[in-house]
């Protein structure tokens, strides 16, 4: 069988009983309205068929009225067939019966707002125009008529008609109504002690009725002093004021057929007239107290509403005030806490919070239940959000989402009704602009505190701001967690100093770093003692460079430097254990450092490594140069010598005669010094560059290195018809660095340049060297040649090794020159010159210690 | 000897004054000149002598010189000095007449010997 089968079904039973009772009511109601008749005249005192009627129309949907009036017939022709009237007559009735119901329904329809509600004076006004006053009114002008085809008076029968059709209106209809509406209601939650006070009321309105209505004959009654009559109408207002609109109704009906009941059939016979006087002065009592019980009604609505309106706020700001000061790991207890109270409060079955955990999966991670209440169907939590749908698409955006149980929900593939969660509303709840979940508040039917989606809105932050809290606590802690493991796994010694150099936090890797048994430090250094202290305490004792480690750390603390990094040797051998410190400011008001202590004994030792093989590869080509050279060196060094001996002998010659000038003697062993120191030098010269380097960097004046380089070479110019021309700046360009392997460099730059030149035959034979200093503390030399200047791509791979144009050529004079540069922190580079040639530039950092 | 006069063409100051403390010694007139552009301007060739000369100097050197007074028929005997004796050029100087070459640094005997030769050579009609 089909769900849509079921629901045709189960509305089908509901249709068959409604009309089932509306047969009975109305056989039954006809029967009491013949036993309330005083004939001949044929409107009854009371007619409740009509009223009947009246009540199922504004109680049902009118395309199914045909069906209920059809249902009243059969009743209707039981009850009058069979009496005096002719079967078209009881046919006509019906008729006229049914107009009543239909004016009064319809007209209720179009001026009120909700049929079948007697709440507000607005609604209860209506009732009394169209039920009470319009359809018996309009009707009885028919009713009238027919009966005046029968030979009774038009007039008298339409005034009995009426006010007694008038009346049954005023007093069954609410009860009616209120009783199909309420009575299931009574059935099952209303207190005992309210069951009592109802049925307490009804007995003393019925005694009372009794008393008042049976106790004397009803003609001097509306004017005469009945006192138990007096005594009914606190207990009608009672009625009114604790039981509504129903109640008040239902206890002017009980009040009515008493009192009709008992004028009829316990005295003398009144007159048709006097049961008018009767019902006038019933109806006009009934039709205020309906009033002031709707006025009341009404009033107490507003101030529930107002009362839950002012609860609901006050939850609001609980809430709001209590989510501030949580931990959020103390947030999931309070969700769940505060779901449940705001079911509670709302009288929801069902309130869910849904996280976006991935926008195709959100996940239910709280959810409150009212006691009783079938727990979400596991279906529902699957299957959100509804990828793909219109619904979905919504809750992916920044809407609430109002989802009804309709006709267009499917069923479920067993069978069963859709879930409770098919009507409800789901909230999304927003933070930052991005959706963190939703708030699914089941059933949709809200009490009336919350007056629009607004104030749940409202709720809703509430419950989203609480939400991104938790999340970037989360976040942080998950960071924090990170962040500690990452410090944890670090070989890195890592330490937080504070701003005065006290540490505050280290990691497990910083004890190996600060043993007490190395040469640094004198005992371990661990939180809270003071990081400045201990190389205070070094600097001290004579280790080397930790003045200067000290003032690089005091410096990045005083904020006076954005990082240092410095490299020491800790151990009794310097090369023993190397430590790279590292110090690096904290972003924060208070200030403090990051030091980190690495050890980079390998590395430095690889270091170490490839500058002595840089060194030992420099030495050998410099030897293998002074080989070039060879032919230039004997030059100089036999200038001076054949000088000496010229000299030497040309004083023998002297002292062999006879007057020996001692004057001129005197100027030959002058000059026999000067060429000695001469040749000394040179020699000098020559031992400077086949030396070892010894790995120092002194302070040196590049413009005198440059002069003696090409003093050294002055004779191999000669040889080679190249003049060097020194146009170099006037101010000394002091660079710290090694003296022979800066020498070197100049003097491979030169070799290159002469070399370059032997291949040409221009008019141009010079070699221009040029110094000065650049804008970025720096000494610039430039090494121009008149040669054939660099090739294409030249640039890229002269200072590669092996690289030469020379059939002759290693290739690795440049190579040396440009790793000599790099290792004394400086550039090197070829460029061509306008005209001709190339220039060999080179760049070194200015010694700053002496040139400031 | 007389009048015959020895010229010295050489770069080198101490060069320059040992070689003519040496000659004066030995009882020789000595001019000096720096370089050969010097010894161009300024010496009288028309007097009997001889001309020691360095082979490399900056500027013109010594087998340029002597080329030059070759063209201009001065056939003064050239004794060349030479720091660094290579035999391609000591050929190619003696080619062209000279009377001898020298490589410092040298004996003063050697010295006298060769401007000696040269003087008697330069008193032999051309």
């Amino acid at each position: 069988m089909t769900s849509a089968a079921t629901l045709t079904r189960t509305s089908g039973i509901r249709v068959a009983v409604t009309a089932l009772a509306v047969f009975l009511g109305y056989y039954a109601g006809a029967n009491f309205g013949f036993f309330l008749r005083l004939p001949p005249s044929t409107p009854s005192v009371i007619w409740p068929p009509n009223a009947i009627l009246t009540a199922t129309l504004l109680l049902t949907a009118p395309r199914r009225w045909p069906l209920y009036l059809a249902a009243a017939f059969p009743a209707h022709l039981l009850a009058e067939l069979g009496r005096d009237w002719s079967a078209p007559l009881v046919l006509a009735y019906f008729a006229t019966n049914c107009s009543e119901a239909l004016i009064a329904a319809v007209s209720i329809r179009w001026l009120g707002d909700v049929p079948g509600r007697f709440d507000t004076l607005r609604r209860v006004g209506v009732f009394i125009f169209g039920a009470v006053f319009l359809g018996p009114f309009l009707s009885s002008f028919l009713d009238a008529g027919v009966t005046a085809l029968h030979g009774e008076s038009y007039w008298t029968v339409w005034k009995y008609r009426f006010f007694s059709n008038m009346l049954t209106e005023l007093t069954v209809v609410p009860a009616v109504v209120t009783g199909v509406a309420a009575g299931r209601q009574w059935l099952g939650r209303v207190p005992v002690r309210r069951r009592l006070e109802a049925l307490g009321l009804a007995v003393v309105v019925v005694v009372l009725s009794v008393v008042a209505f049976g106790t004397s004959d009803y003609g001097a009654m509306p004017g005469g002093a009945r006192t138990p009559l007096a005594f009914l109408l606190p207990f009608l207002l009672w009625a009114a004021v604790r039981f509504g609109p129903g109640g008040a109704s239902l206890a002017m009906l009980t009040t009515t057929v008493v009192a009709i009941s008992m004028v009829m059939h316990h005295y003398a016979e009144p007159t048709r007239d006097e049961i008018v006087s009767l019902q006038v002065f019933i109806g006009v009592i009934a039709a205020p107290l309906m009033c002031l019980a709707a006025l009341i009604e009404e009033r107490r609505r507003a101030q529930e509403a107002l009362a839950e309106s002012l609860r609901f706020e006050e939850m609001l700001s609980r809430l709001s005030a209590a989510f501030v000061h949580l931990q959020s790991h103390e947030m999931d207890a309070a969700f769940d806490s505060w779901l449940q109270r705001l079911g509670e409060s709302l009288h929801l079955d069902h309130v869910i919070l849904r996280r976006a955990g991935s926008p195709h999966q959100p996940a239910i991670t709280h959810s409150w239940s009212a006691p009783g209440v079938r727990t979400v169907p596991p279906v529902c939590a699957a299957n959100w959000p509804l990828t793909g749908d219109t619904e979905g698409r919504r809750l992916r955006r920044d809407q609430a989402l109002l989802l009804l149980r309709s006709s267009r929900t499917p069923p479920m593939a067993d069978g069963r009704l859709p879930g409770p969660l098919e009507s409800n509303l789901t909230l999304p709840l927003v933070a930052r602009g991005q959706i963190l979940g939703h708030l699914v508040l089941d059933p949709i039917t809200l009490p009336r505190s919350v007056k629009s989606i607004s104030a749940l809105r409202l709720l809703a932050g509430v419950f989203a701001g609480a939400l991104a809290r938790k999340e970037a606590e989360d976040a942080l802690r998950t960071s924090e967690a990170m962040k500690s493991a990452i410090l944890t796994s670090l070989s890195t010694g890592v330490a937080v100093l504070d701003r005065e150099g006290h540490i505050v936090a280290v990691n497990e890797s910083w004890s190996r770093f600060v043993r007490a048994d190395s040469a640094l430090w004198d005992r371990a250094i661990g939180i809270g003692s003071s990081y400045l202290d201990a190389w205070r305490t070094a600097a001290r004792k004579g280790v080397p460079h930790a003045s200067d480690a000290l003032a690089g750390i005091e410096s990045v603390l005083a904020r006076s430097r954005r990082t240092f990094a410095f490299e020491y040797a800790d151990g009794l051998s310097p090369a023993d254990y190397w430590i790279a410190l590292s110090v690096v400011p904290l972003d924060r008001p208070e200030g403090g450092a990051v030091v980190s202590h690495t050890e980079v004994t390998e590395r430095k030792r690889a270091e170490m490594e490839a500058q002595r093989s840089r060194q030992e590869l420099a030495h050998f080509t410099r030897v293998s140069t002074m080989g070039e050279l060879t032919a230039s060196l004997a030059h100089e060094l036999s200038q001076p010598l054949s000088g000496i001996l010229t000299n030497a002998q040309a004083a023998q010659r002297f002292l062999a005669g006879t007057a020996p000038d001692l004057a001129e003697v005197r100027a030959i062993l002058s000059d026999i010094v000067d060429d000695d120191k001469r040749a000394g030098e040179v020699i000098q010269r020559l031992r400077d560059l086949l030396r070892k380097s010894d790995l120092s960097r002194v302070p040196l004046d590049l413009n005198t290195l440059i002069s003696d380089v090409a003093r050294l070479l002055s004779s191999d110019a000669v040889i080679r018809n190249v003049a060097f021309v020194l146009e170099l700046n006037a101010k000394p360009a002091t660079v710290s660095g090694d003296r022979v392997e800066l020498q070197q460099v100049i003097l491979n730059l030169l070799l290159n340049a002469m070399e370059a030149m032997a291949e040409t035959n221009g008019a141009d034979r010079t070699i221009v060297l040029r110094t000065g200093n650049t804008d970025v503390d720096a000494v610039h030399v430039a090494i121009e040649d008149a040669g054939p200047g660099l090739g294409p791509d030249a640039e890229r791979y002269i200072f590669e090794p092996f690289y030469t144009t020379k059939p002759a050529g290693m290739g690795m004079g440049l190579s040396i020159a440009r790793s000599i540069v790099l290792a004394h922190d400086g550039l090197i580079w070829a460029t061509n010159n306008p005209a001709h040639g190339a220039t060999f530039h080179l760049a070194l950092p200015l010694c700053s210690v002496l040139v400031g | 000897m007389g009048d015959a006069i020895v010229y010295v063409v050489d770069d080198d100051p101490s060069i320059r004054r040992s070689l003519e403390r040496l000659l004066r010694a030995a009882g020789h007139t000595v001019e000096t000149f720096v370089s050969a552009r010097e010894f161009l301007e300024r010496a009288d060739l028309g007097v009997r002598g001889c001309l020691l000369l360095d082979v490399r100097m900056p500027g013109q050197s010594g087998l340029e010189l002597q080329f030059v007074l070759e063209a201009a028929g001065h056939r003064i005997p050239l004794i060349f000095i030479t720091g660094h004796a290579d035999v391609p050029m000591a050929q190619q100087a003696l080619q062209a007449g000279a009377v001898d070459l020298l490589a410092k640094p040298f004996d003063a005997d050697a010295l006298l010997g060769a401007v000696a030769r040269a003087l008697a050579a330069s008193q032999q009609p051309a």
